[in-house]
């Protein structure tokens, strides 16, 4: 056997143990009786009936509301400061940098906890539920929106920016009529990955949920306790497919693959 | 140097200093502050650090969570490096669809993938359900709730942060160096072990070290696949912030958290290993 051909053999049984998992559980979510049987026995929808009642579409909205807005604010806020990191060399510069990367660098459990504390002793309590969600999802989801804004900004040619001022733009009219339909796909790409790190992060969320306000990870995590239920792995596929499905529209539309591998240009 | 530009970089500093700065301050010092009866008082201590390095239990806590940090870390690189390097010398046409479906798992949240491995490992889960039909075992086997469990759980929800890693220093060797040693008569083996894989350790190492930090702060995969006896560091803070309700040493068992992960990716920089940057 040659050496390319073992390492395709072990290819496919990495690809086995990464996608196994996932389609057994989409297999189970479709199992007529109650129990995890596998390969399945019998054809039912009853699970999938039950994963779209009220008690699992609610946190599941609850869960895309919040990752919407996490995605909307981050990536506003990360526009100028992404440009600002990008484009200027200033005193501070370089902590700033750190700060931004901080929620990357820090386990996200750990601002969680920090947050119910902050929320606590601030006076904040009852903003503790999707408020104290959103300020918390937009921490973690901006060091992703701004690396991806800057990736955009540092494949831009400067120059492009000179030539319109040289005609007689003025800055913000560079800004809107030539940086920022240039770096439109970057922008969006940033809010994508803001929006799926928010959509399925838990090790934040985890503190600081209230009743009715729990967003899909957290229901689910706490539904566990209970043991198996093929309802869980019908939910468990909805909310794999939902940012499957974003992304290949956005990666249709604008492209994200330049993104992921942009991070290997240090920038 | 020119001036700060504070108008773009006012309103998100500030809310990062509001909203992570000060609540990881505000972990530190409560975590030197005692508390009675659920209540902080003013006293300084070092009673909390103290009391979680001097109980068993979560003395094995660290050093379960540290056991599986670099178990995971290895597991990560061991299959990660094949399927990093395939996915960069392969010539197929489905190399982009190849790379897509290993990323892809990253669209699903922790949670959602840990949730099949307990499908598979549970009592009377698929795995004792095969092994019983081929009748390889005759009474059921409880491979979880135990620390292989949470193992083999997080090394599935972090391989493609590896593969990511180690595709990125694999992307950076220049080709010319393999040929020079195939022209100097190395086989592609030998050119394998003494080009490439030394050339890629960088990638090796931040690869590891990445899943390693990720591993020793996550909840989801030890809450799922462990249990009372197999508490890493991550459902302990847990347990005292929302069950116990001893903040102090919660915020202790925290800070004991965020300095590993500090060191970690600090060990990551001196190896040269790759950083995000802007």
């Amino acid at each position: 056997m040659s050496p390319w051909a073992a390492l395709r053999g072990v290819v496919v049984f990495v690809y086995v143990f990464m996608l196994g998992p996932i389609l057994i559980t989409a297999a189970v979510s479709f199992n007529e009786s109650n129990r995890s049987q596998f390969p399945p026995r019998g054809f039912s929808l009853q699970w999938w009936g039950r994963a779209l009642s009220p008690e699992w579409i609610d946190p599941l909205v609850f869960s895309l509301k919040l990752g919407l807005a996490a995605a909307v604010i981050s990536t506003l806020l990360a526009m100028p400061l992404a440009f600002a990191l990008a484009r200027h060399r200033f005193r501070g510069r370089d902590a700033m940098v750190a700060l931004t990367l901080g929620p990357l660098m820090l386990p996200a459990l750990v601002t969680g906890v920090g947050l119910l504390q902050l929320f606590q002793y601030a006076g904040l309590r009852e903003y503790i539920g999707f408020t104290a969600l959103l300020v918390g999802h937009v921490v973690i989801c901006l060091p992703f929106a701004v690396r991806t804004v800057a990736i955009s900004l540092h494949t831009l040619p400067p120059n492009l920016e000179l030539a319109a001022a040289s005609l007689g733009a003025s800055r913000w009219r560079t800004l809107w009529h030539v940086v920022f339909p240039l770096i439109k796909s970057g922008i969006v790409a940033g809010a994508v990955f803001a929006f799926v790190h928010s959509f399925t992060d838990v090790n934040l969320s985890l503190f600081l949920v209230r009743p009715g306000e729990v967003p899909i990870t957290v229901k689910i995590l706490g539904f566990l306790e209970f043991g198996f239920a093929p309802t869980l792995a019908a939910v468990s596929v909805i909310t794999l497919l939902l940012p499957l499905v974003l992304v290949a529209v956005v990666e249709r539309l604008t492209g994200l693959g330049d993104f992921i591998y942009g991070e290997r240009e240090r920038v | 140097m020119s001036r700060t530009p504070w108008l773009l970089v006012a309103a998100p500093m500030a809310l990062l200093l509001v909203f992570f700065v000060v609540p990881n301050a505000l972990l530190l010092s409560t975590s030197f502050l005692k508390s009675e009866a659920q209540t902080l008082t003013g006293e300084l201590t070092l009673e909390n650090y103290g009391f979680l390095f001097s109980k068993p239990i979560y003395q094995w806590a660290f050093a379960r969570t540290f056991i599986v940090g670099a178990s995971v870390g290895l597991l990560c690189v061991l299959l990660g490096y094949p399927l990093a390097y395939f996915l960069v010398r392969t010539k197929s046409r489905w190399k982009g669809v190849l790379i897509a479906l290993s990323l892809a798992p990253l669209l699903a949240s922790v949670v959602v993938r840990t949730y099949g491995w307990y499908i598979i490992l549970n009592r009377f889960g698929v795995a004792n359900d095969l092994l019983l039909n081929m009748g390889l075992i005759h009474e059921r086997i409880a491979f979880m709730p135990s620390t292989g469990a949470i193992i083999i759980g997080l090394a599935h929800a972090l391989l493609p942060y590896t593969v990511l890693t180690i595709m990125g220093s694999l992307n950076g060797i220049n080709p010319n160096l393999e040929q020079a040693a195939m022209s100097l008569g190395a086989s592609r083996t030998r050119t394998f072990f003494h080009v490439v894989l030394p050339l890629s350790l960088p990638g090796i190492a931040g690869g590891f070290i990445l899943a390693f930090s990720i591993a020793i702060s996550a909840y989801a995969t030890p809450a799922i696949l462990g249990g009372p006896a197999t508490q890493v560091m991550a459902t302990a803070i847990y347990g005292f912030m929302t069950q116990l309700l001893d903040w102090s040493i919660g915020a202790a068992l925290a800070v004991v958290l965020i300095v590993s992960s500090v060191l970690l990716l600090y060990a990551a920089s001196r190896i040269g290993a790759k950083q995000a940057a802007i």
